[in-house]
Parts: structure tokens; sequence; C-alpha cells
């Protein structure tokens, strides 16, 4: 299914890309920022796997019964680092989170810039 | 007998990502023991990289097939000149880690020393594997192990206000990260290869396309954000500068170069597949180069703070290696890529030294410091050869890189780049002849200036050798332009042979 001339699943990647690039932007909250970068990468992650999709593939995992043509695996080992990545970025970043708030006592950016 | 050195390409990656995991476990009882062995996993490290350098230089680049799964499908490991950069890496990390034993002490807590030193062979072991690597998803991987361990150690040292400039770092830092992993994704799917040398084979056969631009755009984006350019660059400054100094210095020489040899792979896939007129997009290089001259030296001419002054001199450093780039002129690219190892080598004398001088002061502006050269002679002497070499002025080793690029200007027939490299060379000449008159011609307001004692011998030594390759590599220039000559022939189709 087409929309503006790209398929429906890229067009939901780019939705989504812009939800979260819109959270990281505009929210004043740190917390709410961080969840914006996990939109982002979700989206990203959900470009990649819909890259692994072939029409009718089975599983690429060799037992009987199985015949090509097979999805393609490469992409869920990506998306499977990629989390890996994205998990290790969440918990550097709320480890920095904790540490701002029990310095300053707030998580709000506009209060922050206040701060001397 | 010869030494199959080809084996020890994976071992120069591993080897200091392993040391950084053991880290912990090794020092769990006595936390300094933390810094001797990181010290000699660097050191092991850099003679192993030497070796290759050695080997690339008598044999040409080479591969290495991780687990025995040959190019494409497996992950390849390739050692070209531009990957030679790890050997100059290396060798910082071990001059910059004797540094950091005595400066620490007063930095942090020394539970926390063991983190530190695994942190910082991460950091490395993460350059490392980016500069060697082949394939594009493992070209990512390595990013972000280099970005984690540069948001944490950006944070390492204090509290509050160092982990909120660390968090700003990292969200800007995550972005391109995700662009770059986008890239990737979309260069996979129009090719079906992550290993660069087929995607440039396949990318030539499937010709130009949308899906082509749009990727080399997220990359050039990407690695733009990491390299810290002009519109670009607002992460940089705060998180460079409240690092400890140590840190700064391997973030401002080093990880920034990053986004520069990442843009370097990038020129090797595009210009290999020959798909995309990269003419408009190097002149946007070339302007926003000259723009981040200028307006580094601009912001740091009004910075009191001397590691601030030091990170915004980072984004004008960036702007010539930059601008080397995008004139694309054998000359201009030659010095661009030697302009990489050079400024490395000069941010970490200046920053050294500024830490140094911190460390024995604990004053670090400029109108706190007057006078200081007198009580901290060498240590002053140190920064001011790192002032001159970073001006641009011969004999050091500033000068060569940006007489190179200048000449690329006049060769790329764009004279008027040329003039705005030398005008922005003045431009940073004034506010380092400001450090140096505050230094050395005024008199010390402040009595712990006037009494400090010079830096002990663990710290001095590191900053006076340094000093001193600036001024060698000043004189014997020529060896590491003609070292890259061949790869960067190689890389631009209309100069090459």
């Amino acid at each position: 299914m087409l929309l503006f001339g790209l398929d429906l699943d890229y067009v939901a990647v780019i939705v989504l890309f812009c939800v979260g690039l819109y959270m990281l932007v505009a929210k004043s909250n740190l917390l709410k920022k961080l969840l914006g970068l996990n939109v982002m990468e979700t989206a990203v992650f959900a470009f990649i796997v819909t890259a692994g999709m072939i029409e009718g593939g089975d599983p690429p995992i060799m037992v009987e019964g199985t015949s090509a043509p097979f999805a393609s695996p490469i992409p869920h080992a990506m998306v499977l680092t990629g989390i890996v990545v994205a998990v290790s970025v969440t918990a550097v970043a709320l480890a920095l989170i904790v540490q701002i708030h029990a310095h300053f006592g707030t998580i709000e950016v506009d209060e922050l810039k206040e701060l001397p | 007998m010869t030494v199959p050195w080809v084996e020890a390409l994976p071992w120069t990656v591993v080897l200091p990502l392993v040391g950084a995991a053991l880290t912990p476990a090794v020092a769990a009882r006595r936390p300094r023991v933390a810094g001797y062995w990181a010290w000699g996993v660097l050191l092991v490290t850099t003679a192993l990289a030497s070796g290759l350098v050695v080997e690339l230089a008598l044999r040409g680049p080479f591969s290495y097939a991780l687990g025995g799964w040959a190019a494409p499908y497996g992950i390849e490991l390739r050692f070209d000149h531009f990957s030679a950069w790890v050997l100059p890496l290396a060798a910082l990390f071990v001059v910059i880690v004797p540094f950091s034993w005595r400066y620490l002490d007063h930095v942090m807590p020394a539970g926390r020393l063991p983190a530190f030193y695994a942190l910082l062979l991460l950091n490395c072991g993460g350059m490392i594997g980016f500069c060697v690597t082949g394939d594009l998803f493992n070209l990512f991987v390595f990013t972000e192990v280099v970005a984690l361990s540069s948001y944490a150690l950006v944070a390492v040292g204090g509290r509050g206000l160092a982990a909120y400039a660390a968090l700003k770092y990292l969200f800007i830092g995550a972005v391109s990260s995700l662009l770059m992993l986008f890239a990737v994704a979309q260069l996979f799917v129009m090719t079906g290869s992550l290993n660069m040398a087929d995607v440039a084979a396949r990318l030539a056969e499937l010709g130009p396309g949308v899906p082509v631009m749009v990727a080399f755009a997220a990359l050039a984006v990407s690695f733009m954000v990491k390299a810290a350019m002009f519109p670009v660059h607002v992460w940089l400054p705060d998180a460079h500068a409240i690092a400890p100094s140590p840190v700064s210095a391997v973030l401002s020489g080093m990880v920034v170069k990053i986004g520069i040899v990442g843009m370097l792979r990038v020129y090797q896939i595009y210009y290999g597949a020959g798909v995309l007129e990269l003419g408009p997009f190097n002149q946007a290089l070339v302007w926003l180069g000259a723009i981040s001259i200028v307006m580094g030296a601009f912001f740091a001419v009004f910075q009191d703070d001397i590691k601030l002054m030091l990170a915004y001199s980072t984004i004008s450093n960036i702007g010539y290696i930059v601008l080397g780039l995008g004139l694309a002129s054998p000359y201009a690219v030659i010095g661009a890529s030697v302009h990489v190892f050079n400024h490395a080598l000069i941010k970490a004398t200046l920053f050294l030294a500024a830490g140094a001088i911190i460390h024995q002061t604990g004053y670090r502006t400029l109108s706190d410091l007057r006078g200081v050269a007198r009580s901290m002679p060498q240590t002053a002497a140190a920064m001011a050869v790192g002032a001159v070499s970073i001006v641009g002025l011969p004999p050091t080793a500033g000068f060569v890189c940006k007489w190179f690029i200048a000449l690329g200007a006049f060769e790329a027939n764009q004279a008027p780049f040329g003039f705005a490299l030398v005008f922005g060379a003045l431009f940073i000449f004034i506010y380092y002849i400001r450090m140096v008159n505050a230094f050395y011609f005024q008199q010390p307001v402040h009595a712990a200036v006037a009494e400090a004692r010079d830096v002990p011998l663990s710290m001095r030594g590191p900053i006076v050798l340094l000093a001193t390759l600036c001024l060698i590599l000043g004189v014997l220039g020529g060896i590491p332009l003609s070292f890259v000559e061949p790869a960067v022939l190689d890389l631009l189709p209309a100069w090459g042979p």
C-alpha cells in the first residue's frame, strides 16, 4: 500500500521518527526528552526490521520442511545489537538524570538554565 | 622469520576492550593499580599498532576476516593508510595515562579510579576498532562504544554540572548515531551488503537515485555532529571544558576525529561508487569549514576560562580539517588528514598543560592565572609551544598542515579560502597571544599562583614530551605527509594517478 508515493511502513517510520524528534527538542523535562530519543530509536529499528521482510519467506532456520525463500536474518541481528546499544544509552542517560536531580533538585531544562 | 602482523590486527582492537572489562577485577583490592594496568595494556596495544603500521608501509593495505568468514559475508577488518591513525592515537593514550595518575587524586575519590581507567580503555579500543573496521554496521557499533564511554568520561569527575553537560552531549550524540544507523540500514536495504568495499561496488551497479543521496546526507550530518562542525558544535564547549583535563585531551584531540575518519570512509565508498556528484557537497563543506574557523576563533577570543578557550579552538581546527576535505585537491586533503593527527598532539599538549596549571594553582581563568609562568616555567613553556603550534607558525607541527591546506586552496582554484585560512590563523593568534601575555608578562594577582610549584615528574614528563614532539614534527613534518599521500591520491578520482 502506498502513501505519498512511499510504502506505508516507511511513512509510519518517518512519522514515528518525527514524533520522537519533536519530543527531544520541544519538551523541557529531561525524562521526556529521553523518551523522545527512545521513540526515535524505535523508528529506526522498525525501519531495519521491515527491510528483512520477504513476501512468503520462511524463517531462516534449517529444519525439515523449510524451503527458500528465507527472510533475511541480518536485519534481526542488526536490530538486536541496536537494541543493546539503545539500552546502554538509556541507562547512562538515566544515571546522569539521577545525578542532575540529586544535585540541582530539578530535571526541567528551563529551570536548570536559570541556575548559576 | 616473518611475523604474521595480519594476525595482530584483531588483537589491537580486542586488547583494550578486554583490558577495560578486566580493569575493575584487577584493581579490586587497590584502586590505584588500575592506572598502571591501563598503561600496560595501552603500551602493548601501541606496540602492536606500530607493527601494523610498519607492515602497512612495507606491503601496503591488508585485511583480516573475523572468525574466518571471508568478506563480504563476514566482518572484515581493513588496515589502510587512514587506519594508520591508530598508532598515534594509542601512543597519545600512553602519554596521557601517566599524567592522570597524579592528576586524578584531586578530581575523584580513589574508589572511582578503576571505572575511570576502564572507560578510558574502552574509549581507546572503540576508536581503534572504528578506524580499522571495513564493515558498516561494525562502524556503527564502534561509534557507540566511543560515544558511550565519552559521555561517561565527561561526567565521571564531577557532579551536577558535569552530569548536565554530559547529558546534553548524550542527546545530540545519540541523535547523530541514530542517523548513522539509519544510513547504514538504508545502504543495506539498497545493496544487501554491509562490507564497505562491497557496498561501493554494488552502489556503482545500482546507479544514482534519491535513496543513495539520503543515505549519504544522513551519514554526512551524523559525522559532522561527531566532529562538532559549526552549526552543530553546541555540545562541545561545555562537555570538553568541564571534563577532567586528561579526558578533555582525549575528547578534543581524538574523539571528535571520529567524525573526520568517518567522513573519509564515506568518501571512500562514494568516490569509489561514483554515483553521486559530490561537488556541491564539497563546496558546502568548504564554506562550513571556513565559518567554523572564524566562529570558533571568535568565541574563543571572549573566553576567560582557559579550558573553554581551548575547547572553542577545537572547533576552529576541525574547521581547518573540514575545509581541507572539502577542497578535495591532493594538497588540501593530505594536509587535512595529517592535521587530524597534529591537532590531536597539539591539543593534548595544551589541555594537559592547562590541567597541570589548574591542578597546581586551583584557578582556571586567564585573569586569575596572570604571571603563572614564573612559578611553573616548564609547564608554561610547553603551553607556549602548544600555542605557537596551534596558530601554525613555523617550525611547529601546526604549520605544515595548515600550509598544505592553504596550498590546496590555491590548487583547487579557490584562492579566497586560502586567504580566509590565513586570516583565521591571525584571529587564533590573537587569543593565544593573550594567553601567553597573561602567563609571562603580567604580575600574579593571587598568592597561590605566585607560590605554585611546577607539577611532579609524572605529570611534567608527558607535557614536556608532547611539546617537544610538536617541535620535532614541525621539522620532520614531511614524513606523515608523504605517508598518507598514496591513500589520498587513491581517494580523489579526478586527481588520481
